[in-house]
């Protein structure tokens, strides 16, 4: 044991016999030596003081597993290394806990939101049903791929009348599907 | 900072005379001393194996029951270590049940290469499993018990050792017990298991033992 060891090992004697002036020297002088320790660890945030108060609360709980026949300081850096760890797992798994929510809306972003769920091919029986004019368009609009422009050209009609006439029919089909 | 001070007062004023824990050794004695006398006394109601005598004949049957002897021991030690927060500052004995486990399945699988002819599998299988389960129950809650008094901070560590030391009183028993010499059947059914209890101690150890 070095000469620092002794002496806290000898106020630790006195701390476990009742001396509350001891103990109160020895958890300075602990929490003296530990503040560098934890701070060298903890880089996130400023979390050493509440990390220094949990070590000095659990040195506190676990002081009668120290006799004082063996070096001081190992025994209060394994504590600290253990409420570090803890800290550290509880800080990491709340991280992770929002890097997942994130990543949730992230996915949710990504999906096409205007995308309809029917294809042309799985209402193409109601579409035929429809007046000719307006079947014809939708089938070059959703089957073949043409703009509305190009069915204008195609159909000989002005892209204006194209887009009302796909309106009307959407709304038709809308109609006939929810019946 | 003055956090830090305002809690050191708070604790000071709390500096009750505290009673130190015993040394771990002492502890472990405490914990193997009622193990033995749990063991002596069950084979005392269960009986010994008929054919003890003719089986103490045997030098693979002999190192068997020494080296399960000796891992009871050695996790006994480590568990009493384990339960403090610097292992007692003996790092090397705490982590000992490891070679001893190495040196069990080692000494196991030369007298199954020197089981020949085998010996005849019994009727029974899983039943010998459960017989030891049931029988460590009561040596690993007061091991479990006990170390929960005072401050692991390697808790899955602790609770594993426990309950297998626990379970190797419950494999000396059954061997000590039960008319076998498959040394196939015990591997299987009385050592194997062992694997498993060893995650449930994991398990159990940071349920029971997390301070």
């Amino acid at each position: 044991m070095t000469e620092s060891d002794d002496n806290l090992a000898a106020l630790m004697q006195q701390s476990l016999n009742g001396d509350a002036k001891a103990y109160a020297v020895l958890l300075k002088e602990t929490a003296r030596l530990l503040r560098p320790f934890l701070a060298k660890r903890l880089s996130i945030g400023n979390h050493v003081d509440d990390v220094l108060q949990e070590v000095l609360i659990s040195i506190h709980k676990a002081r009668h597993t120290y006799d004082g026949n063996r070096p001081y300081k190992p025994w209060i850096y394994a504590i600290a290394r253990y409420r570090l760890q803890d800290f550290l797992r509880i800080h990491y798994a709340d991280q992770l806990h929002q890097a997942v929510d994130i990543l949730d809306l992230e996915n949710n972003l990504h999906e096409d939101v205007t995308e309809s769920v029917l294809s042309y091919e799985s209402i193409s029986g109601e579409i035929h049903q429809l007046p000719e004019k307006q079947a014809a368009i939708l089938q070059l609009m959703h089957q073949e791929g043409y703009t509305a422009k190009e069915v204008a050209e195609k159909l000989g009609m002005n892209e204006s009348a194209v887009k009302v006439a796909a309106h009307r029919a959407y709304k038709l089909l809308r109609q006939r599907l929810e019946r | 900072m003055a956090d830090i001070e305002q809690l050191v007062a708070m604790l000071a004023e709390d500096a009750a005379k505290v009673k130190p824990a015993p040394h771990p050794f002492v502890l472990s004695l405490k914990w193997m001393g009622a193990a033995t006398i749990y063991l002596a006394l069950s084979l005392g109601v269960s009986g010994l194996r008929p054919d003890l005598a003719h089986a103490l004949h045997n030098p693979w049957f002999i190192a068997e029951i020494v080296a399960l002897g000796l891992i009871f021991l050695a996790t006994s030690f480590s568990a009493a270590l384990l339960a403090f927060p610097d292992l007692h500052q003996k790092r090397a004995l705490a982590f000992s049940p490891l070679w001893m486990f190495a040196l069990f399945a080692l000494l196991m699988l030369l007298a199954w290469h020197a089981d020949d002819p085998p010996a005849p599998l019994p009727a029974h299988s899983f039943q010998c499993t459960i017989s030891i389960m049931l029988f460590s129950v009561l040596p690993a809650a007061w091991t479990l018990y006990a170390m929960r008094k005072y401050a692991s901070t390697h808790y899955h560590l602790a609770g594993s050792i426990a309950v297998l030391s626990a379970f190797c009183v419950g494999a000396l028993w059954l061997r000590l017990h039960e008319l076998n010499d498959s040394i196939v059947h015990v591997l299987e059914w009385h050592y194997l298991p062992m694997l498993g209890i060893g995650l449930l101690g994991l398990w159990l150890g940071k349920i029971l033992l997390k301070w």
